[in-house]
Parts: structure tokens; sequence; C-alpha cells
């Protein structure tokens, strides 16, 4: 009887695991099947969700973050007083140093006509601290946002940033479509997306 | 033995303990974020001094079933337009009248014998109970119609945002003549409108006043598009207005006085006619941080209704009795 107990539990355990590596087997197949025939994925922000908190410049592994300002020129007011260029306070519209909000100097500000200015991401400089975006979204039109810039992402398995993101901006999107520029990408295409 | 064994576990659940509060207290989770070091901070603009504060907010109508456009004041009651629907009610909330426009109203203007009202690139003429008596043409591509304002029973002064130009009409529907601000003075190079919020309003004096948004300006024109004058205050303290297109809303008091309303940071004021300010109505804790800015009518007691989008509701502010 006690014997008979042992085989059972033996024959048990023998079955279980040979179970779950089956499962196992055919699971890892079938990414691996789905990975090949399928789309590529790369990691982007949604310019909707995202509330700037810092952490793009903080939690990339790339330092530099991955993660730059892109200006969405269409929706730009070229105002003189730019809320994403000048320090909140400030009146004398000048580009010293200590009137930019850019803790990288990394906007230029370039003269269009009077009184029109354009505003240019200098790339190389940006962090993706995002407070031009705050900036922007909070005194202008939005039109500086944030963006996972490919050419420099190593496309981590898990991103170290969208592990931390406190508002969920940050998803896998298809290769195909890589970004989410505004403009390009409404709020209501999100909501359609998601529907 | 006994003893030893509750000793260890003791000893083991303090450990587990500790350890889990380390790891919770190091934690990256986005629910234990931790202070921004890059953070936009304006704070210090928000906070208002009370006693630049002259008025409280004393009552609430909301807007049911429908989002609101629009506000105007006439004959002792407040119009709404919005979402396909025109509506009167008293000062109380009464509802006195509501009917079926067919569109989304973004702005309005009720004088005695019409009720006039913006859409997108049109304008439409209703009859004081609501029945639509004409649709005018649209003046042409792009254009986004922020404001209306009579002159007395005669012209009809809308701001068109897209194309940043102030037309005239008669009541009719047949366009006098337009305008685009003046490009000869320190008032600006023509109306820069970056955004949507372009308002004007002809004052008890018969003249009209444009806001010049990208200037933070307030100028006066003749009918004819001629500038007579303007004053502009540019700063995010409470003595200016700040952003990209300020004051987004005004109105005007019976002394000529101006009412104004911010979006973004969002509060609302009174200067006089020369651009002092005279008191503040409400501070932007009043609002929602990044919010729109309030449309804003004057009855002839100083009681200012504020139609607060972000809310659908009519917020009614009073002077404070002194």
């Amino acid at each position: 009887m006690a014997e008979d107990k042992a085989f059972n539990r033996r024959e048990f355990l023998h079955r279980g695991a040979r179970l779950t590596l089956g499962l196992s087997l055919a699971g890892v197949g079938a990414v691996a099947a789905v990975n090949a025939g399928g789309e590529k994925y790369v990691w982007q922000i949604d310019p909707f969700k995202c509330t700037q908190c810092g952490r793009c410049a903080t939690d990339c592994v790339l330092e530099p973050s991955a993660v730059k300002c892109v200006h969405a020129y269409d929706l730009c007011g070229y105002c003189d007083l730019c809320g994403g260029y000048f320090k909140p306070g400030v009146t004398e519209l000048e580009t010293g140093a200590e009137k930019q909000l850019c803790p990288a100097a990394a906007i230029e500000r370039k003269f269009i006509e009077e009184p029109y200015f354009e505003y240019v991401i200098n790339e190389d400089l940006c962090i993706g601290c995002a407070k031009c975006v705050k900036g922007c979204g909070s005194f202008g039109n939005g039109s500086l946002h944030l963006q996972i810039r490919h050419d420099l992402c190593v496309n981590c398995n898990e991103c170290s940033i969208a592990r931390v993101c406190p508002s969920d901006a940050i998803s896998r999107v298809p290769a195909s479509e890589p970004y989410m520029i505004k403009g390009d990408f409404t709020e209501n295409q999100e909501g359609e997306d998601q529907a | 033995m006994m003893k030893k064994i509750i000793s260890i576990v003791v000893v083991l659940v303090t450990l587990a303990i500790i350890v889990l509060l380390v790891l919770d207290y190091s934690s990256v989770r986005p629910d234990k974020l931790g202070k921004n070091p890059y953070a936009y901070n304006v704070d210090e603009f928000r906070d208002v001094d009370p006693f630049l504060i002259g008025y409280k907010e004393t009552r609430n109508i909301p807007v049911r079933d429908y989002q609101a456009g629009a506000i105007d004041l006439a004959d002792n009651l407040l119009w709404l337009t919005g979402d396909a629907i025109l509506e009167a009610i008293t000062p109380g909330g009464v509802r006195q009248l509501r009917a079926e426009t067919g569109g989304a109203g973004t702005c309005m203007e009720v004088v005695s014998g019409a009720v006039f009202i913006g859409f997108e690139d049109h304008v439409k003429r209703y009859d004081r109970k609501g029945n639509l008596v004409t649709a005018w043409k649209s003046p042409g591509e792009k254009t986004v119609i922020t404001s209306l304002a009579a002159a007395g029973d005669e012209f009809l002064f809308v701001a068109d945002a897209g194309n940043r130009r102030v037309l005239r009409y008669n009541f009719e529907g047949v366009l006098l003549n337009e305008f685009r601000g003046q490009a000869e003075s320190d008032a600006g190079h023509g109306f820069i409108v970056p955004s949507a919020n372009f308002d004007l309003i002809v004052n008890s004096y018969g003249e009209l006043w444009v806001v010049n948004p990208g200037r933070h300006a307030i100028e006066n024109y003749t009918f004819d598009g001629d500038l007579r004058g303007f004053w502009k205050l540019s700063a995010m303290t409470i003595e200016g207005f700040s952003g990209c297109c300020n004051p987004a809303e005004i109105a005007v008091t019976s002394d000529g006085s101006f009412v104004t309303s911010e979006k973004s940071m969002v509060r609302i004021k009174i200067y006089d006619a020369s651009g002092k300010l005279k008191t503040v109505v409400a501070p932007p804790e009043k609002f929602r941080e990044e919010g729109k800015a309030p449309e804003v009518v004057i009855d002839q007691a100083g009681t200012i209704y504020a139609l607060d989008f972000d809310r659908n509701t009519i917020r009614i502010f009073e002077e404070i009795k002194k």
C-alpha cells in the first residue's frame, strides 16, 4: 500500500514535470513563431499621456537619454514670449542663459520675421527632461513634446523608463510607425485605437 | 527548546520586515516617484495676495445635458449655447428657453431683436425664441470664429482667429469691411493669434476693443479698422498677462473697465480703461491647473458670471463689500 502511494506520487511528479516542460516549450515556440512572422515593436511615448515627470532624463540606460524633445511646428505659435524657451516670469525676451528654461541650452531661438520666432531643438544637447514640454504645454500650444529617438534607443526588452513612468505613457508600438508626433497623432486617434 | 524556536522566528520576521522596508524605501516604482529635478514650477505666480482679491464666489449654476461653448447676458437673462443647444436661463438658474441649433456654437451675441451664434466658420441669426432666421455664408477658408460683438442694432463684429482678422457685417449678414490690426504702431504687427483665443467687445460708449493675444494687448479700433489706442501688459505676475494667448476672454463694465480671463494659469481680473489692475476676481487656485479661460459677462450690479468650460458650470462672483 505504501509502495503504491510512493509509486503514484513519483508518477504524478514525473507527469507534472513532463506537462510543465511541454507547455513551456510550446509557449516559447509560439512566441518565437509570432515574433518571426509578425511585426517588430519599439518603445514610444504617448505625448498625450506624458506628465513631464523628468524620469525620461534620469532613468534611461543611455546617458544622455534616448528620449529627446521634438517640435511639431504645425502646432507652434512662433511666439516671441515662448513658455518652452523662457523661464517663468521672464519679461525681457533675451537669449541669455539665465533667461532660458532648458537646463542644457538645447533650444535655439531663431528670428523669422517681426514678431515671430522659431524654436529648434538641438538633439545633441537635449537630455529629455521635459521642462520645456511642460512650459510649452502650460503657456503655449503644446507643440514641444518628448519622443524616444530610435536612432539612439537600444530597444531594451524591458524599457527602464517605461518601468518607472508614473503615467503609463510608454508602450510598444509597431516599428513601421515608430513615432507619435503631435498633429499627426491626435488624442482622439489614440482613443479610437484603444477602442 | 520552544523559546529558542520562538526567538529565531522573531529575529527572522524582524529581519524580513527591515529588508522589506529598505527595499520599499529604495524602490523606483512609479508610485514612489521622488522629486523631479527638472520640475517646472510656477507656484509663486499662482499665489495671489488676498488683499488684491475683491470678489468671492457665491453661487454656481451647472450646465445640464450638453457642453456649453459660450455665454452672454441680455435683458437679465443668461444666454448659453454649445453642443446643438441655445438656452436662456434666469440668473437664478430657471430655464426660460431651450432650442436646437444643430451645431456646436463657439460664441454668441444677444441683442434686442436677435441672437447671433458663431459656429466654427459661419454665423447664424436666430430670433429671441430660438428660431433660425438666416445662416450667413462662411467668410472664407481657414475661418475660425471665436467672438461676436454688436454695435447698437446696426453692426456685428466677428473675430476670425483662423485668419487673424476682424470682420464687420450689418445685421442682414452683408460683409462691410475687414481689418487685420495695425502694422505701423508699437501695438504689434497686426493681430497675433497663436491659438483659437481671439476676443473682441463693444463697450457702453460704442468703442470697439479687440484683444491682440500674442501681444498681451487690448486695442481700440474705429469701425473702419484704424487703431486709436491700446494698452498691453506682459507678465506672469498678477499685474499682467502670461503665455501665448492672453487675455483669452474679456468683458466690459459700464464704466469702461475690463474684466479679463486668462487660460493656462487661469485667473479673472478687472483693469481700468487704461490698463491698471483694479482688483482680482478669482485667483488661479479657483480653477483647474492649465485650464481653459472661462468666458465672462458682467451685469449692471457688477456681478460676474464666468462660464467655466472645464467644469461646464456658470460660476458667479460678487464683489466683497467693505
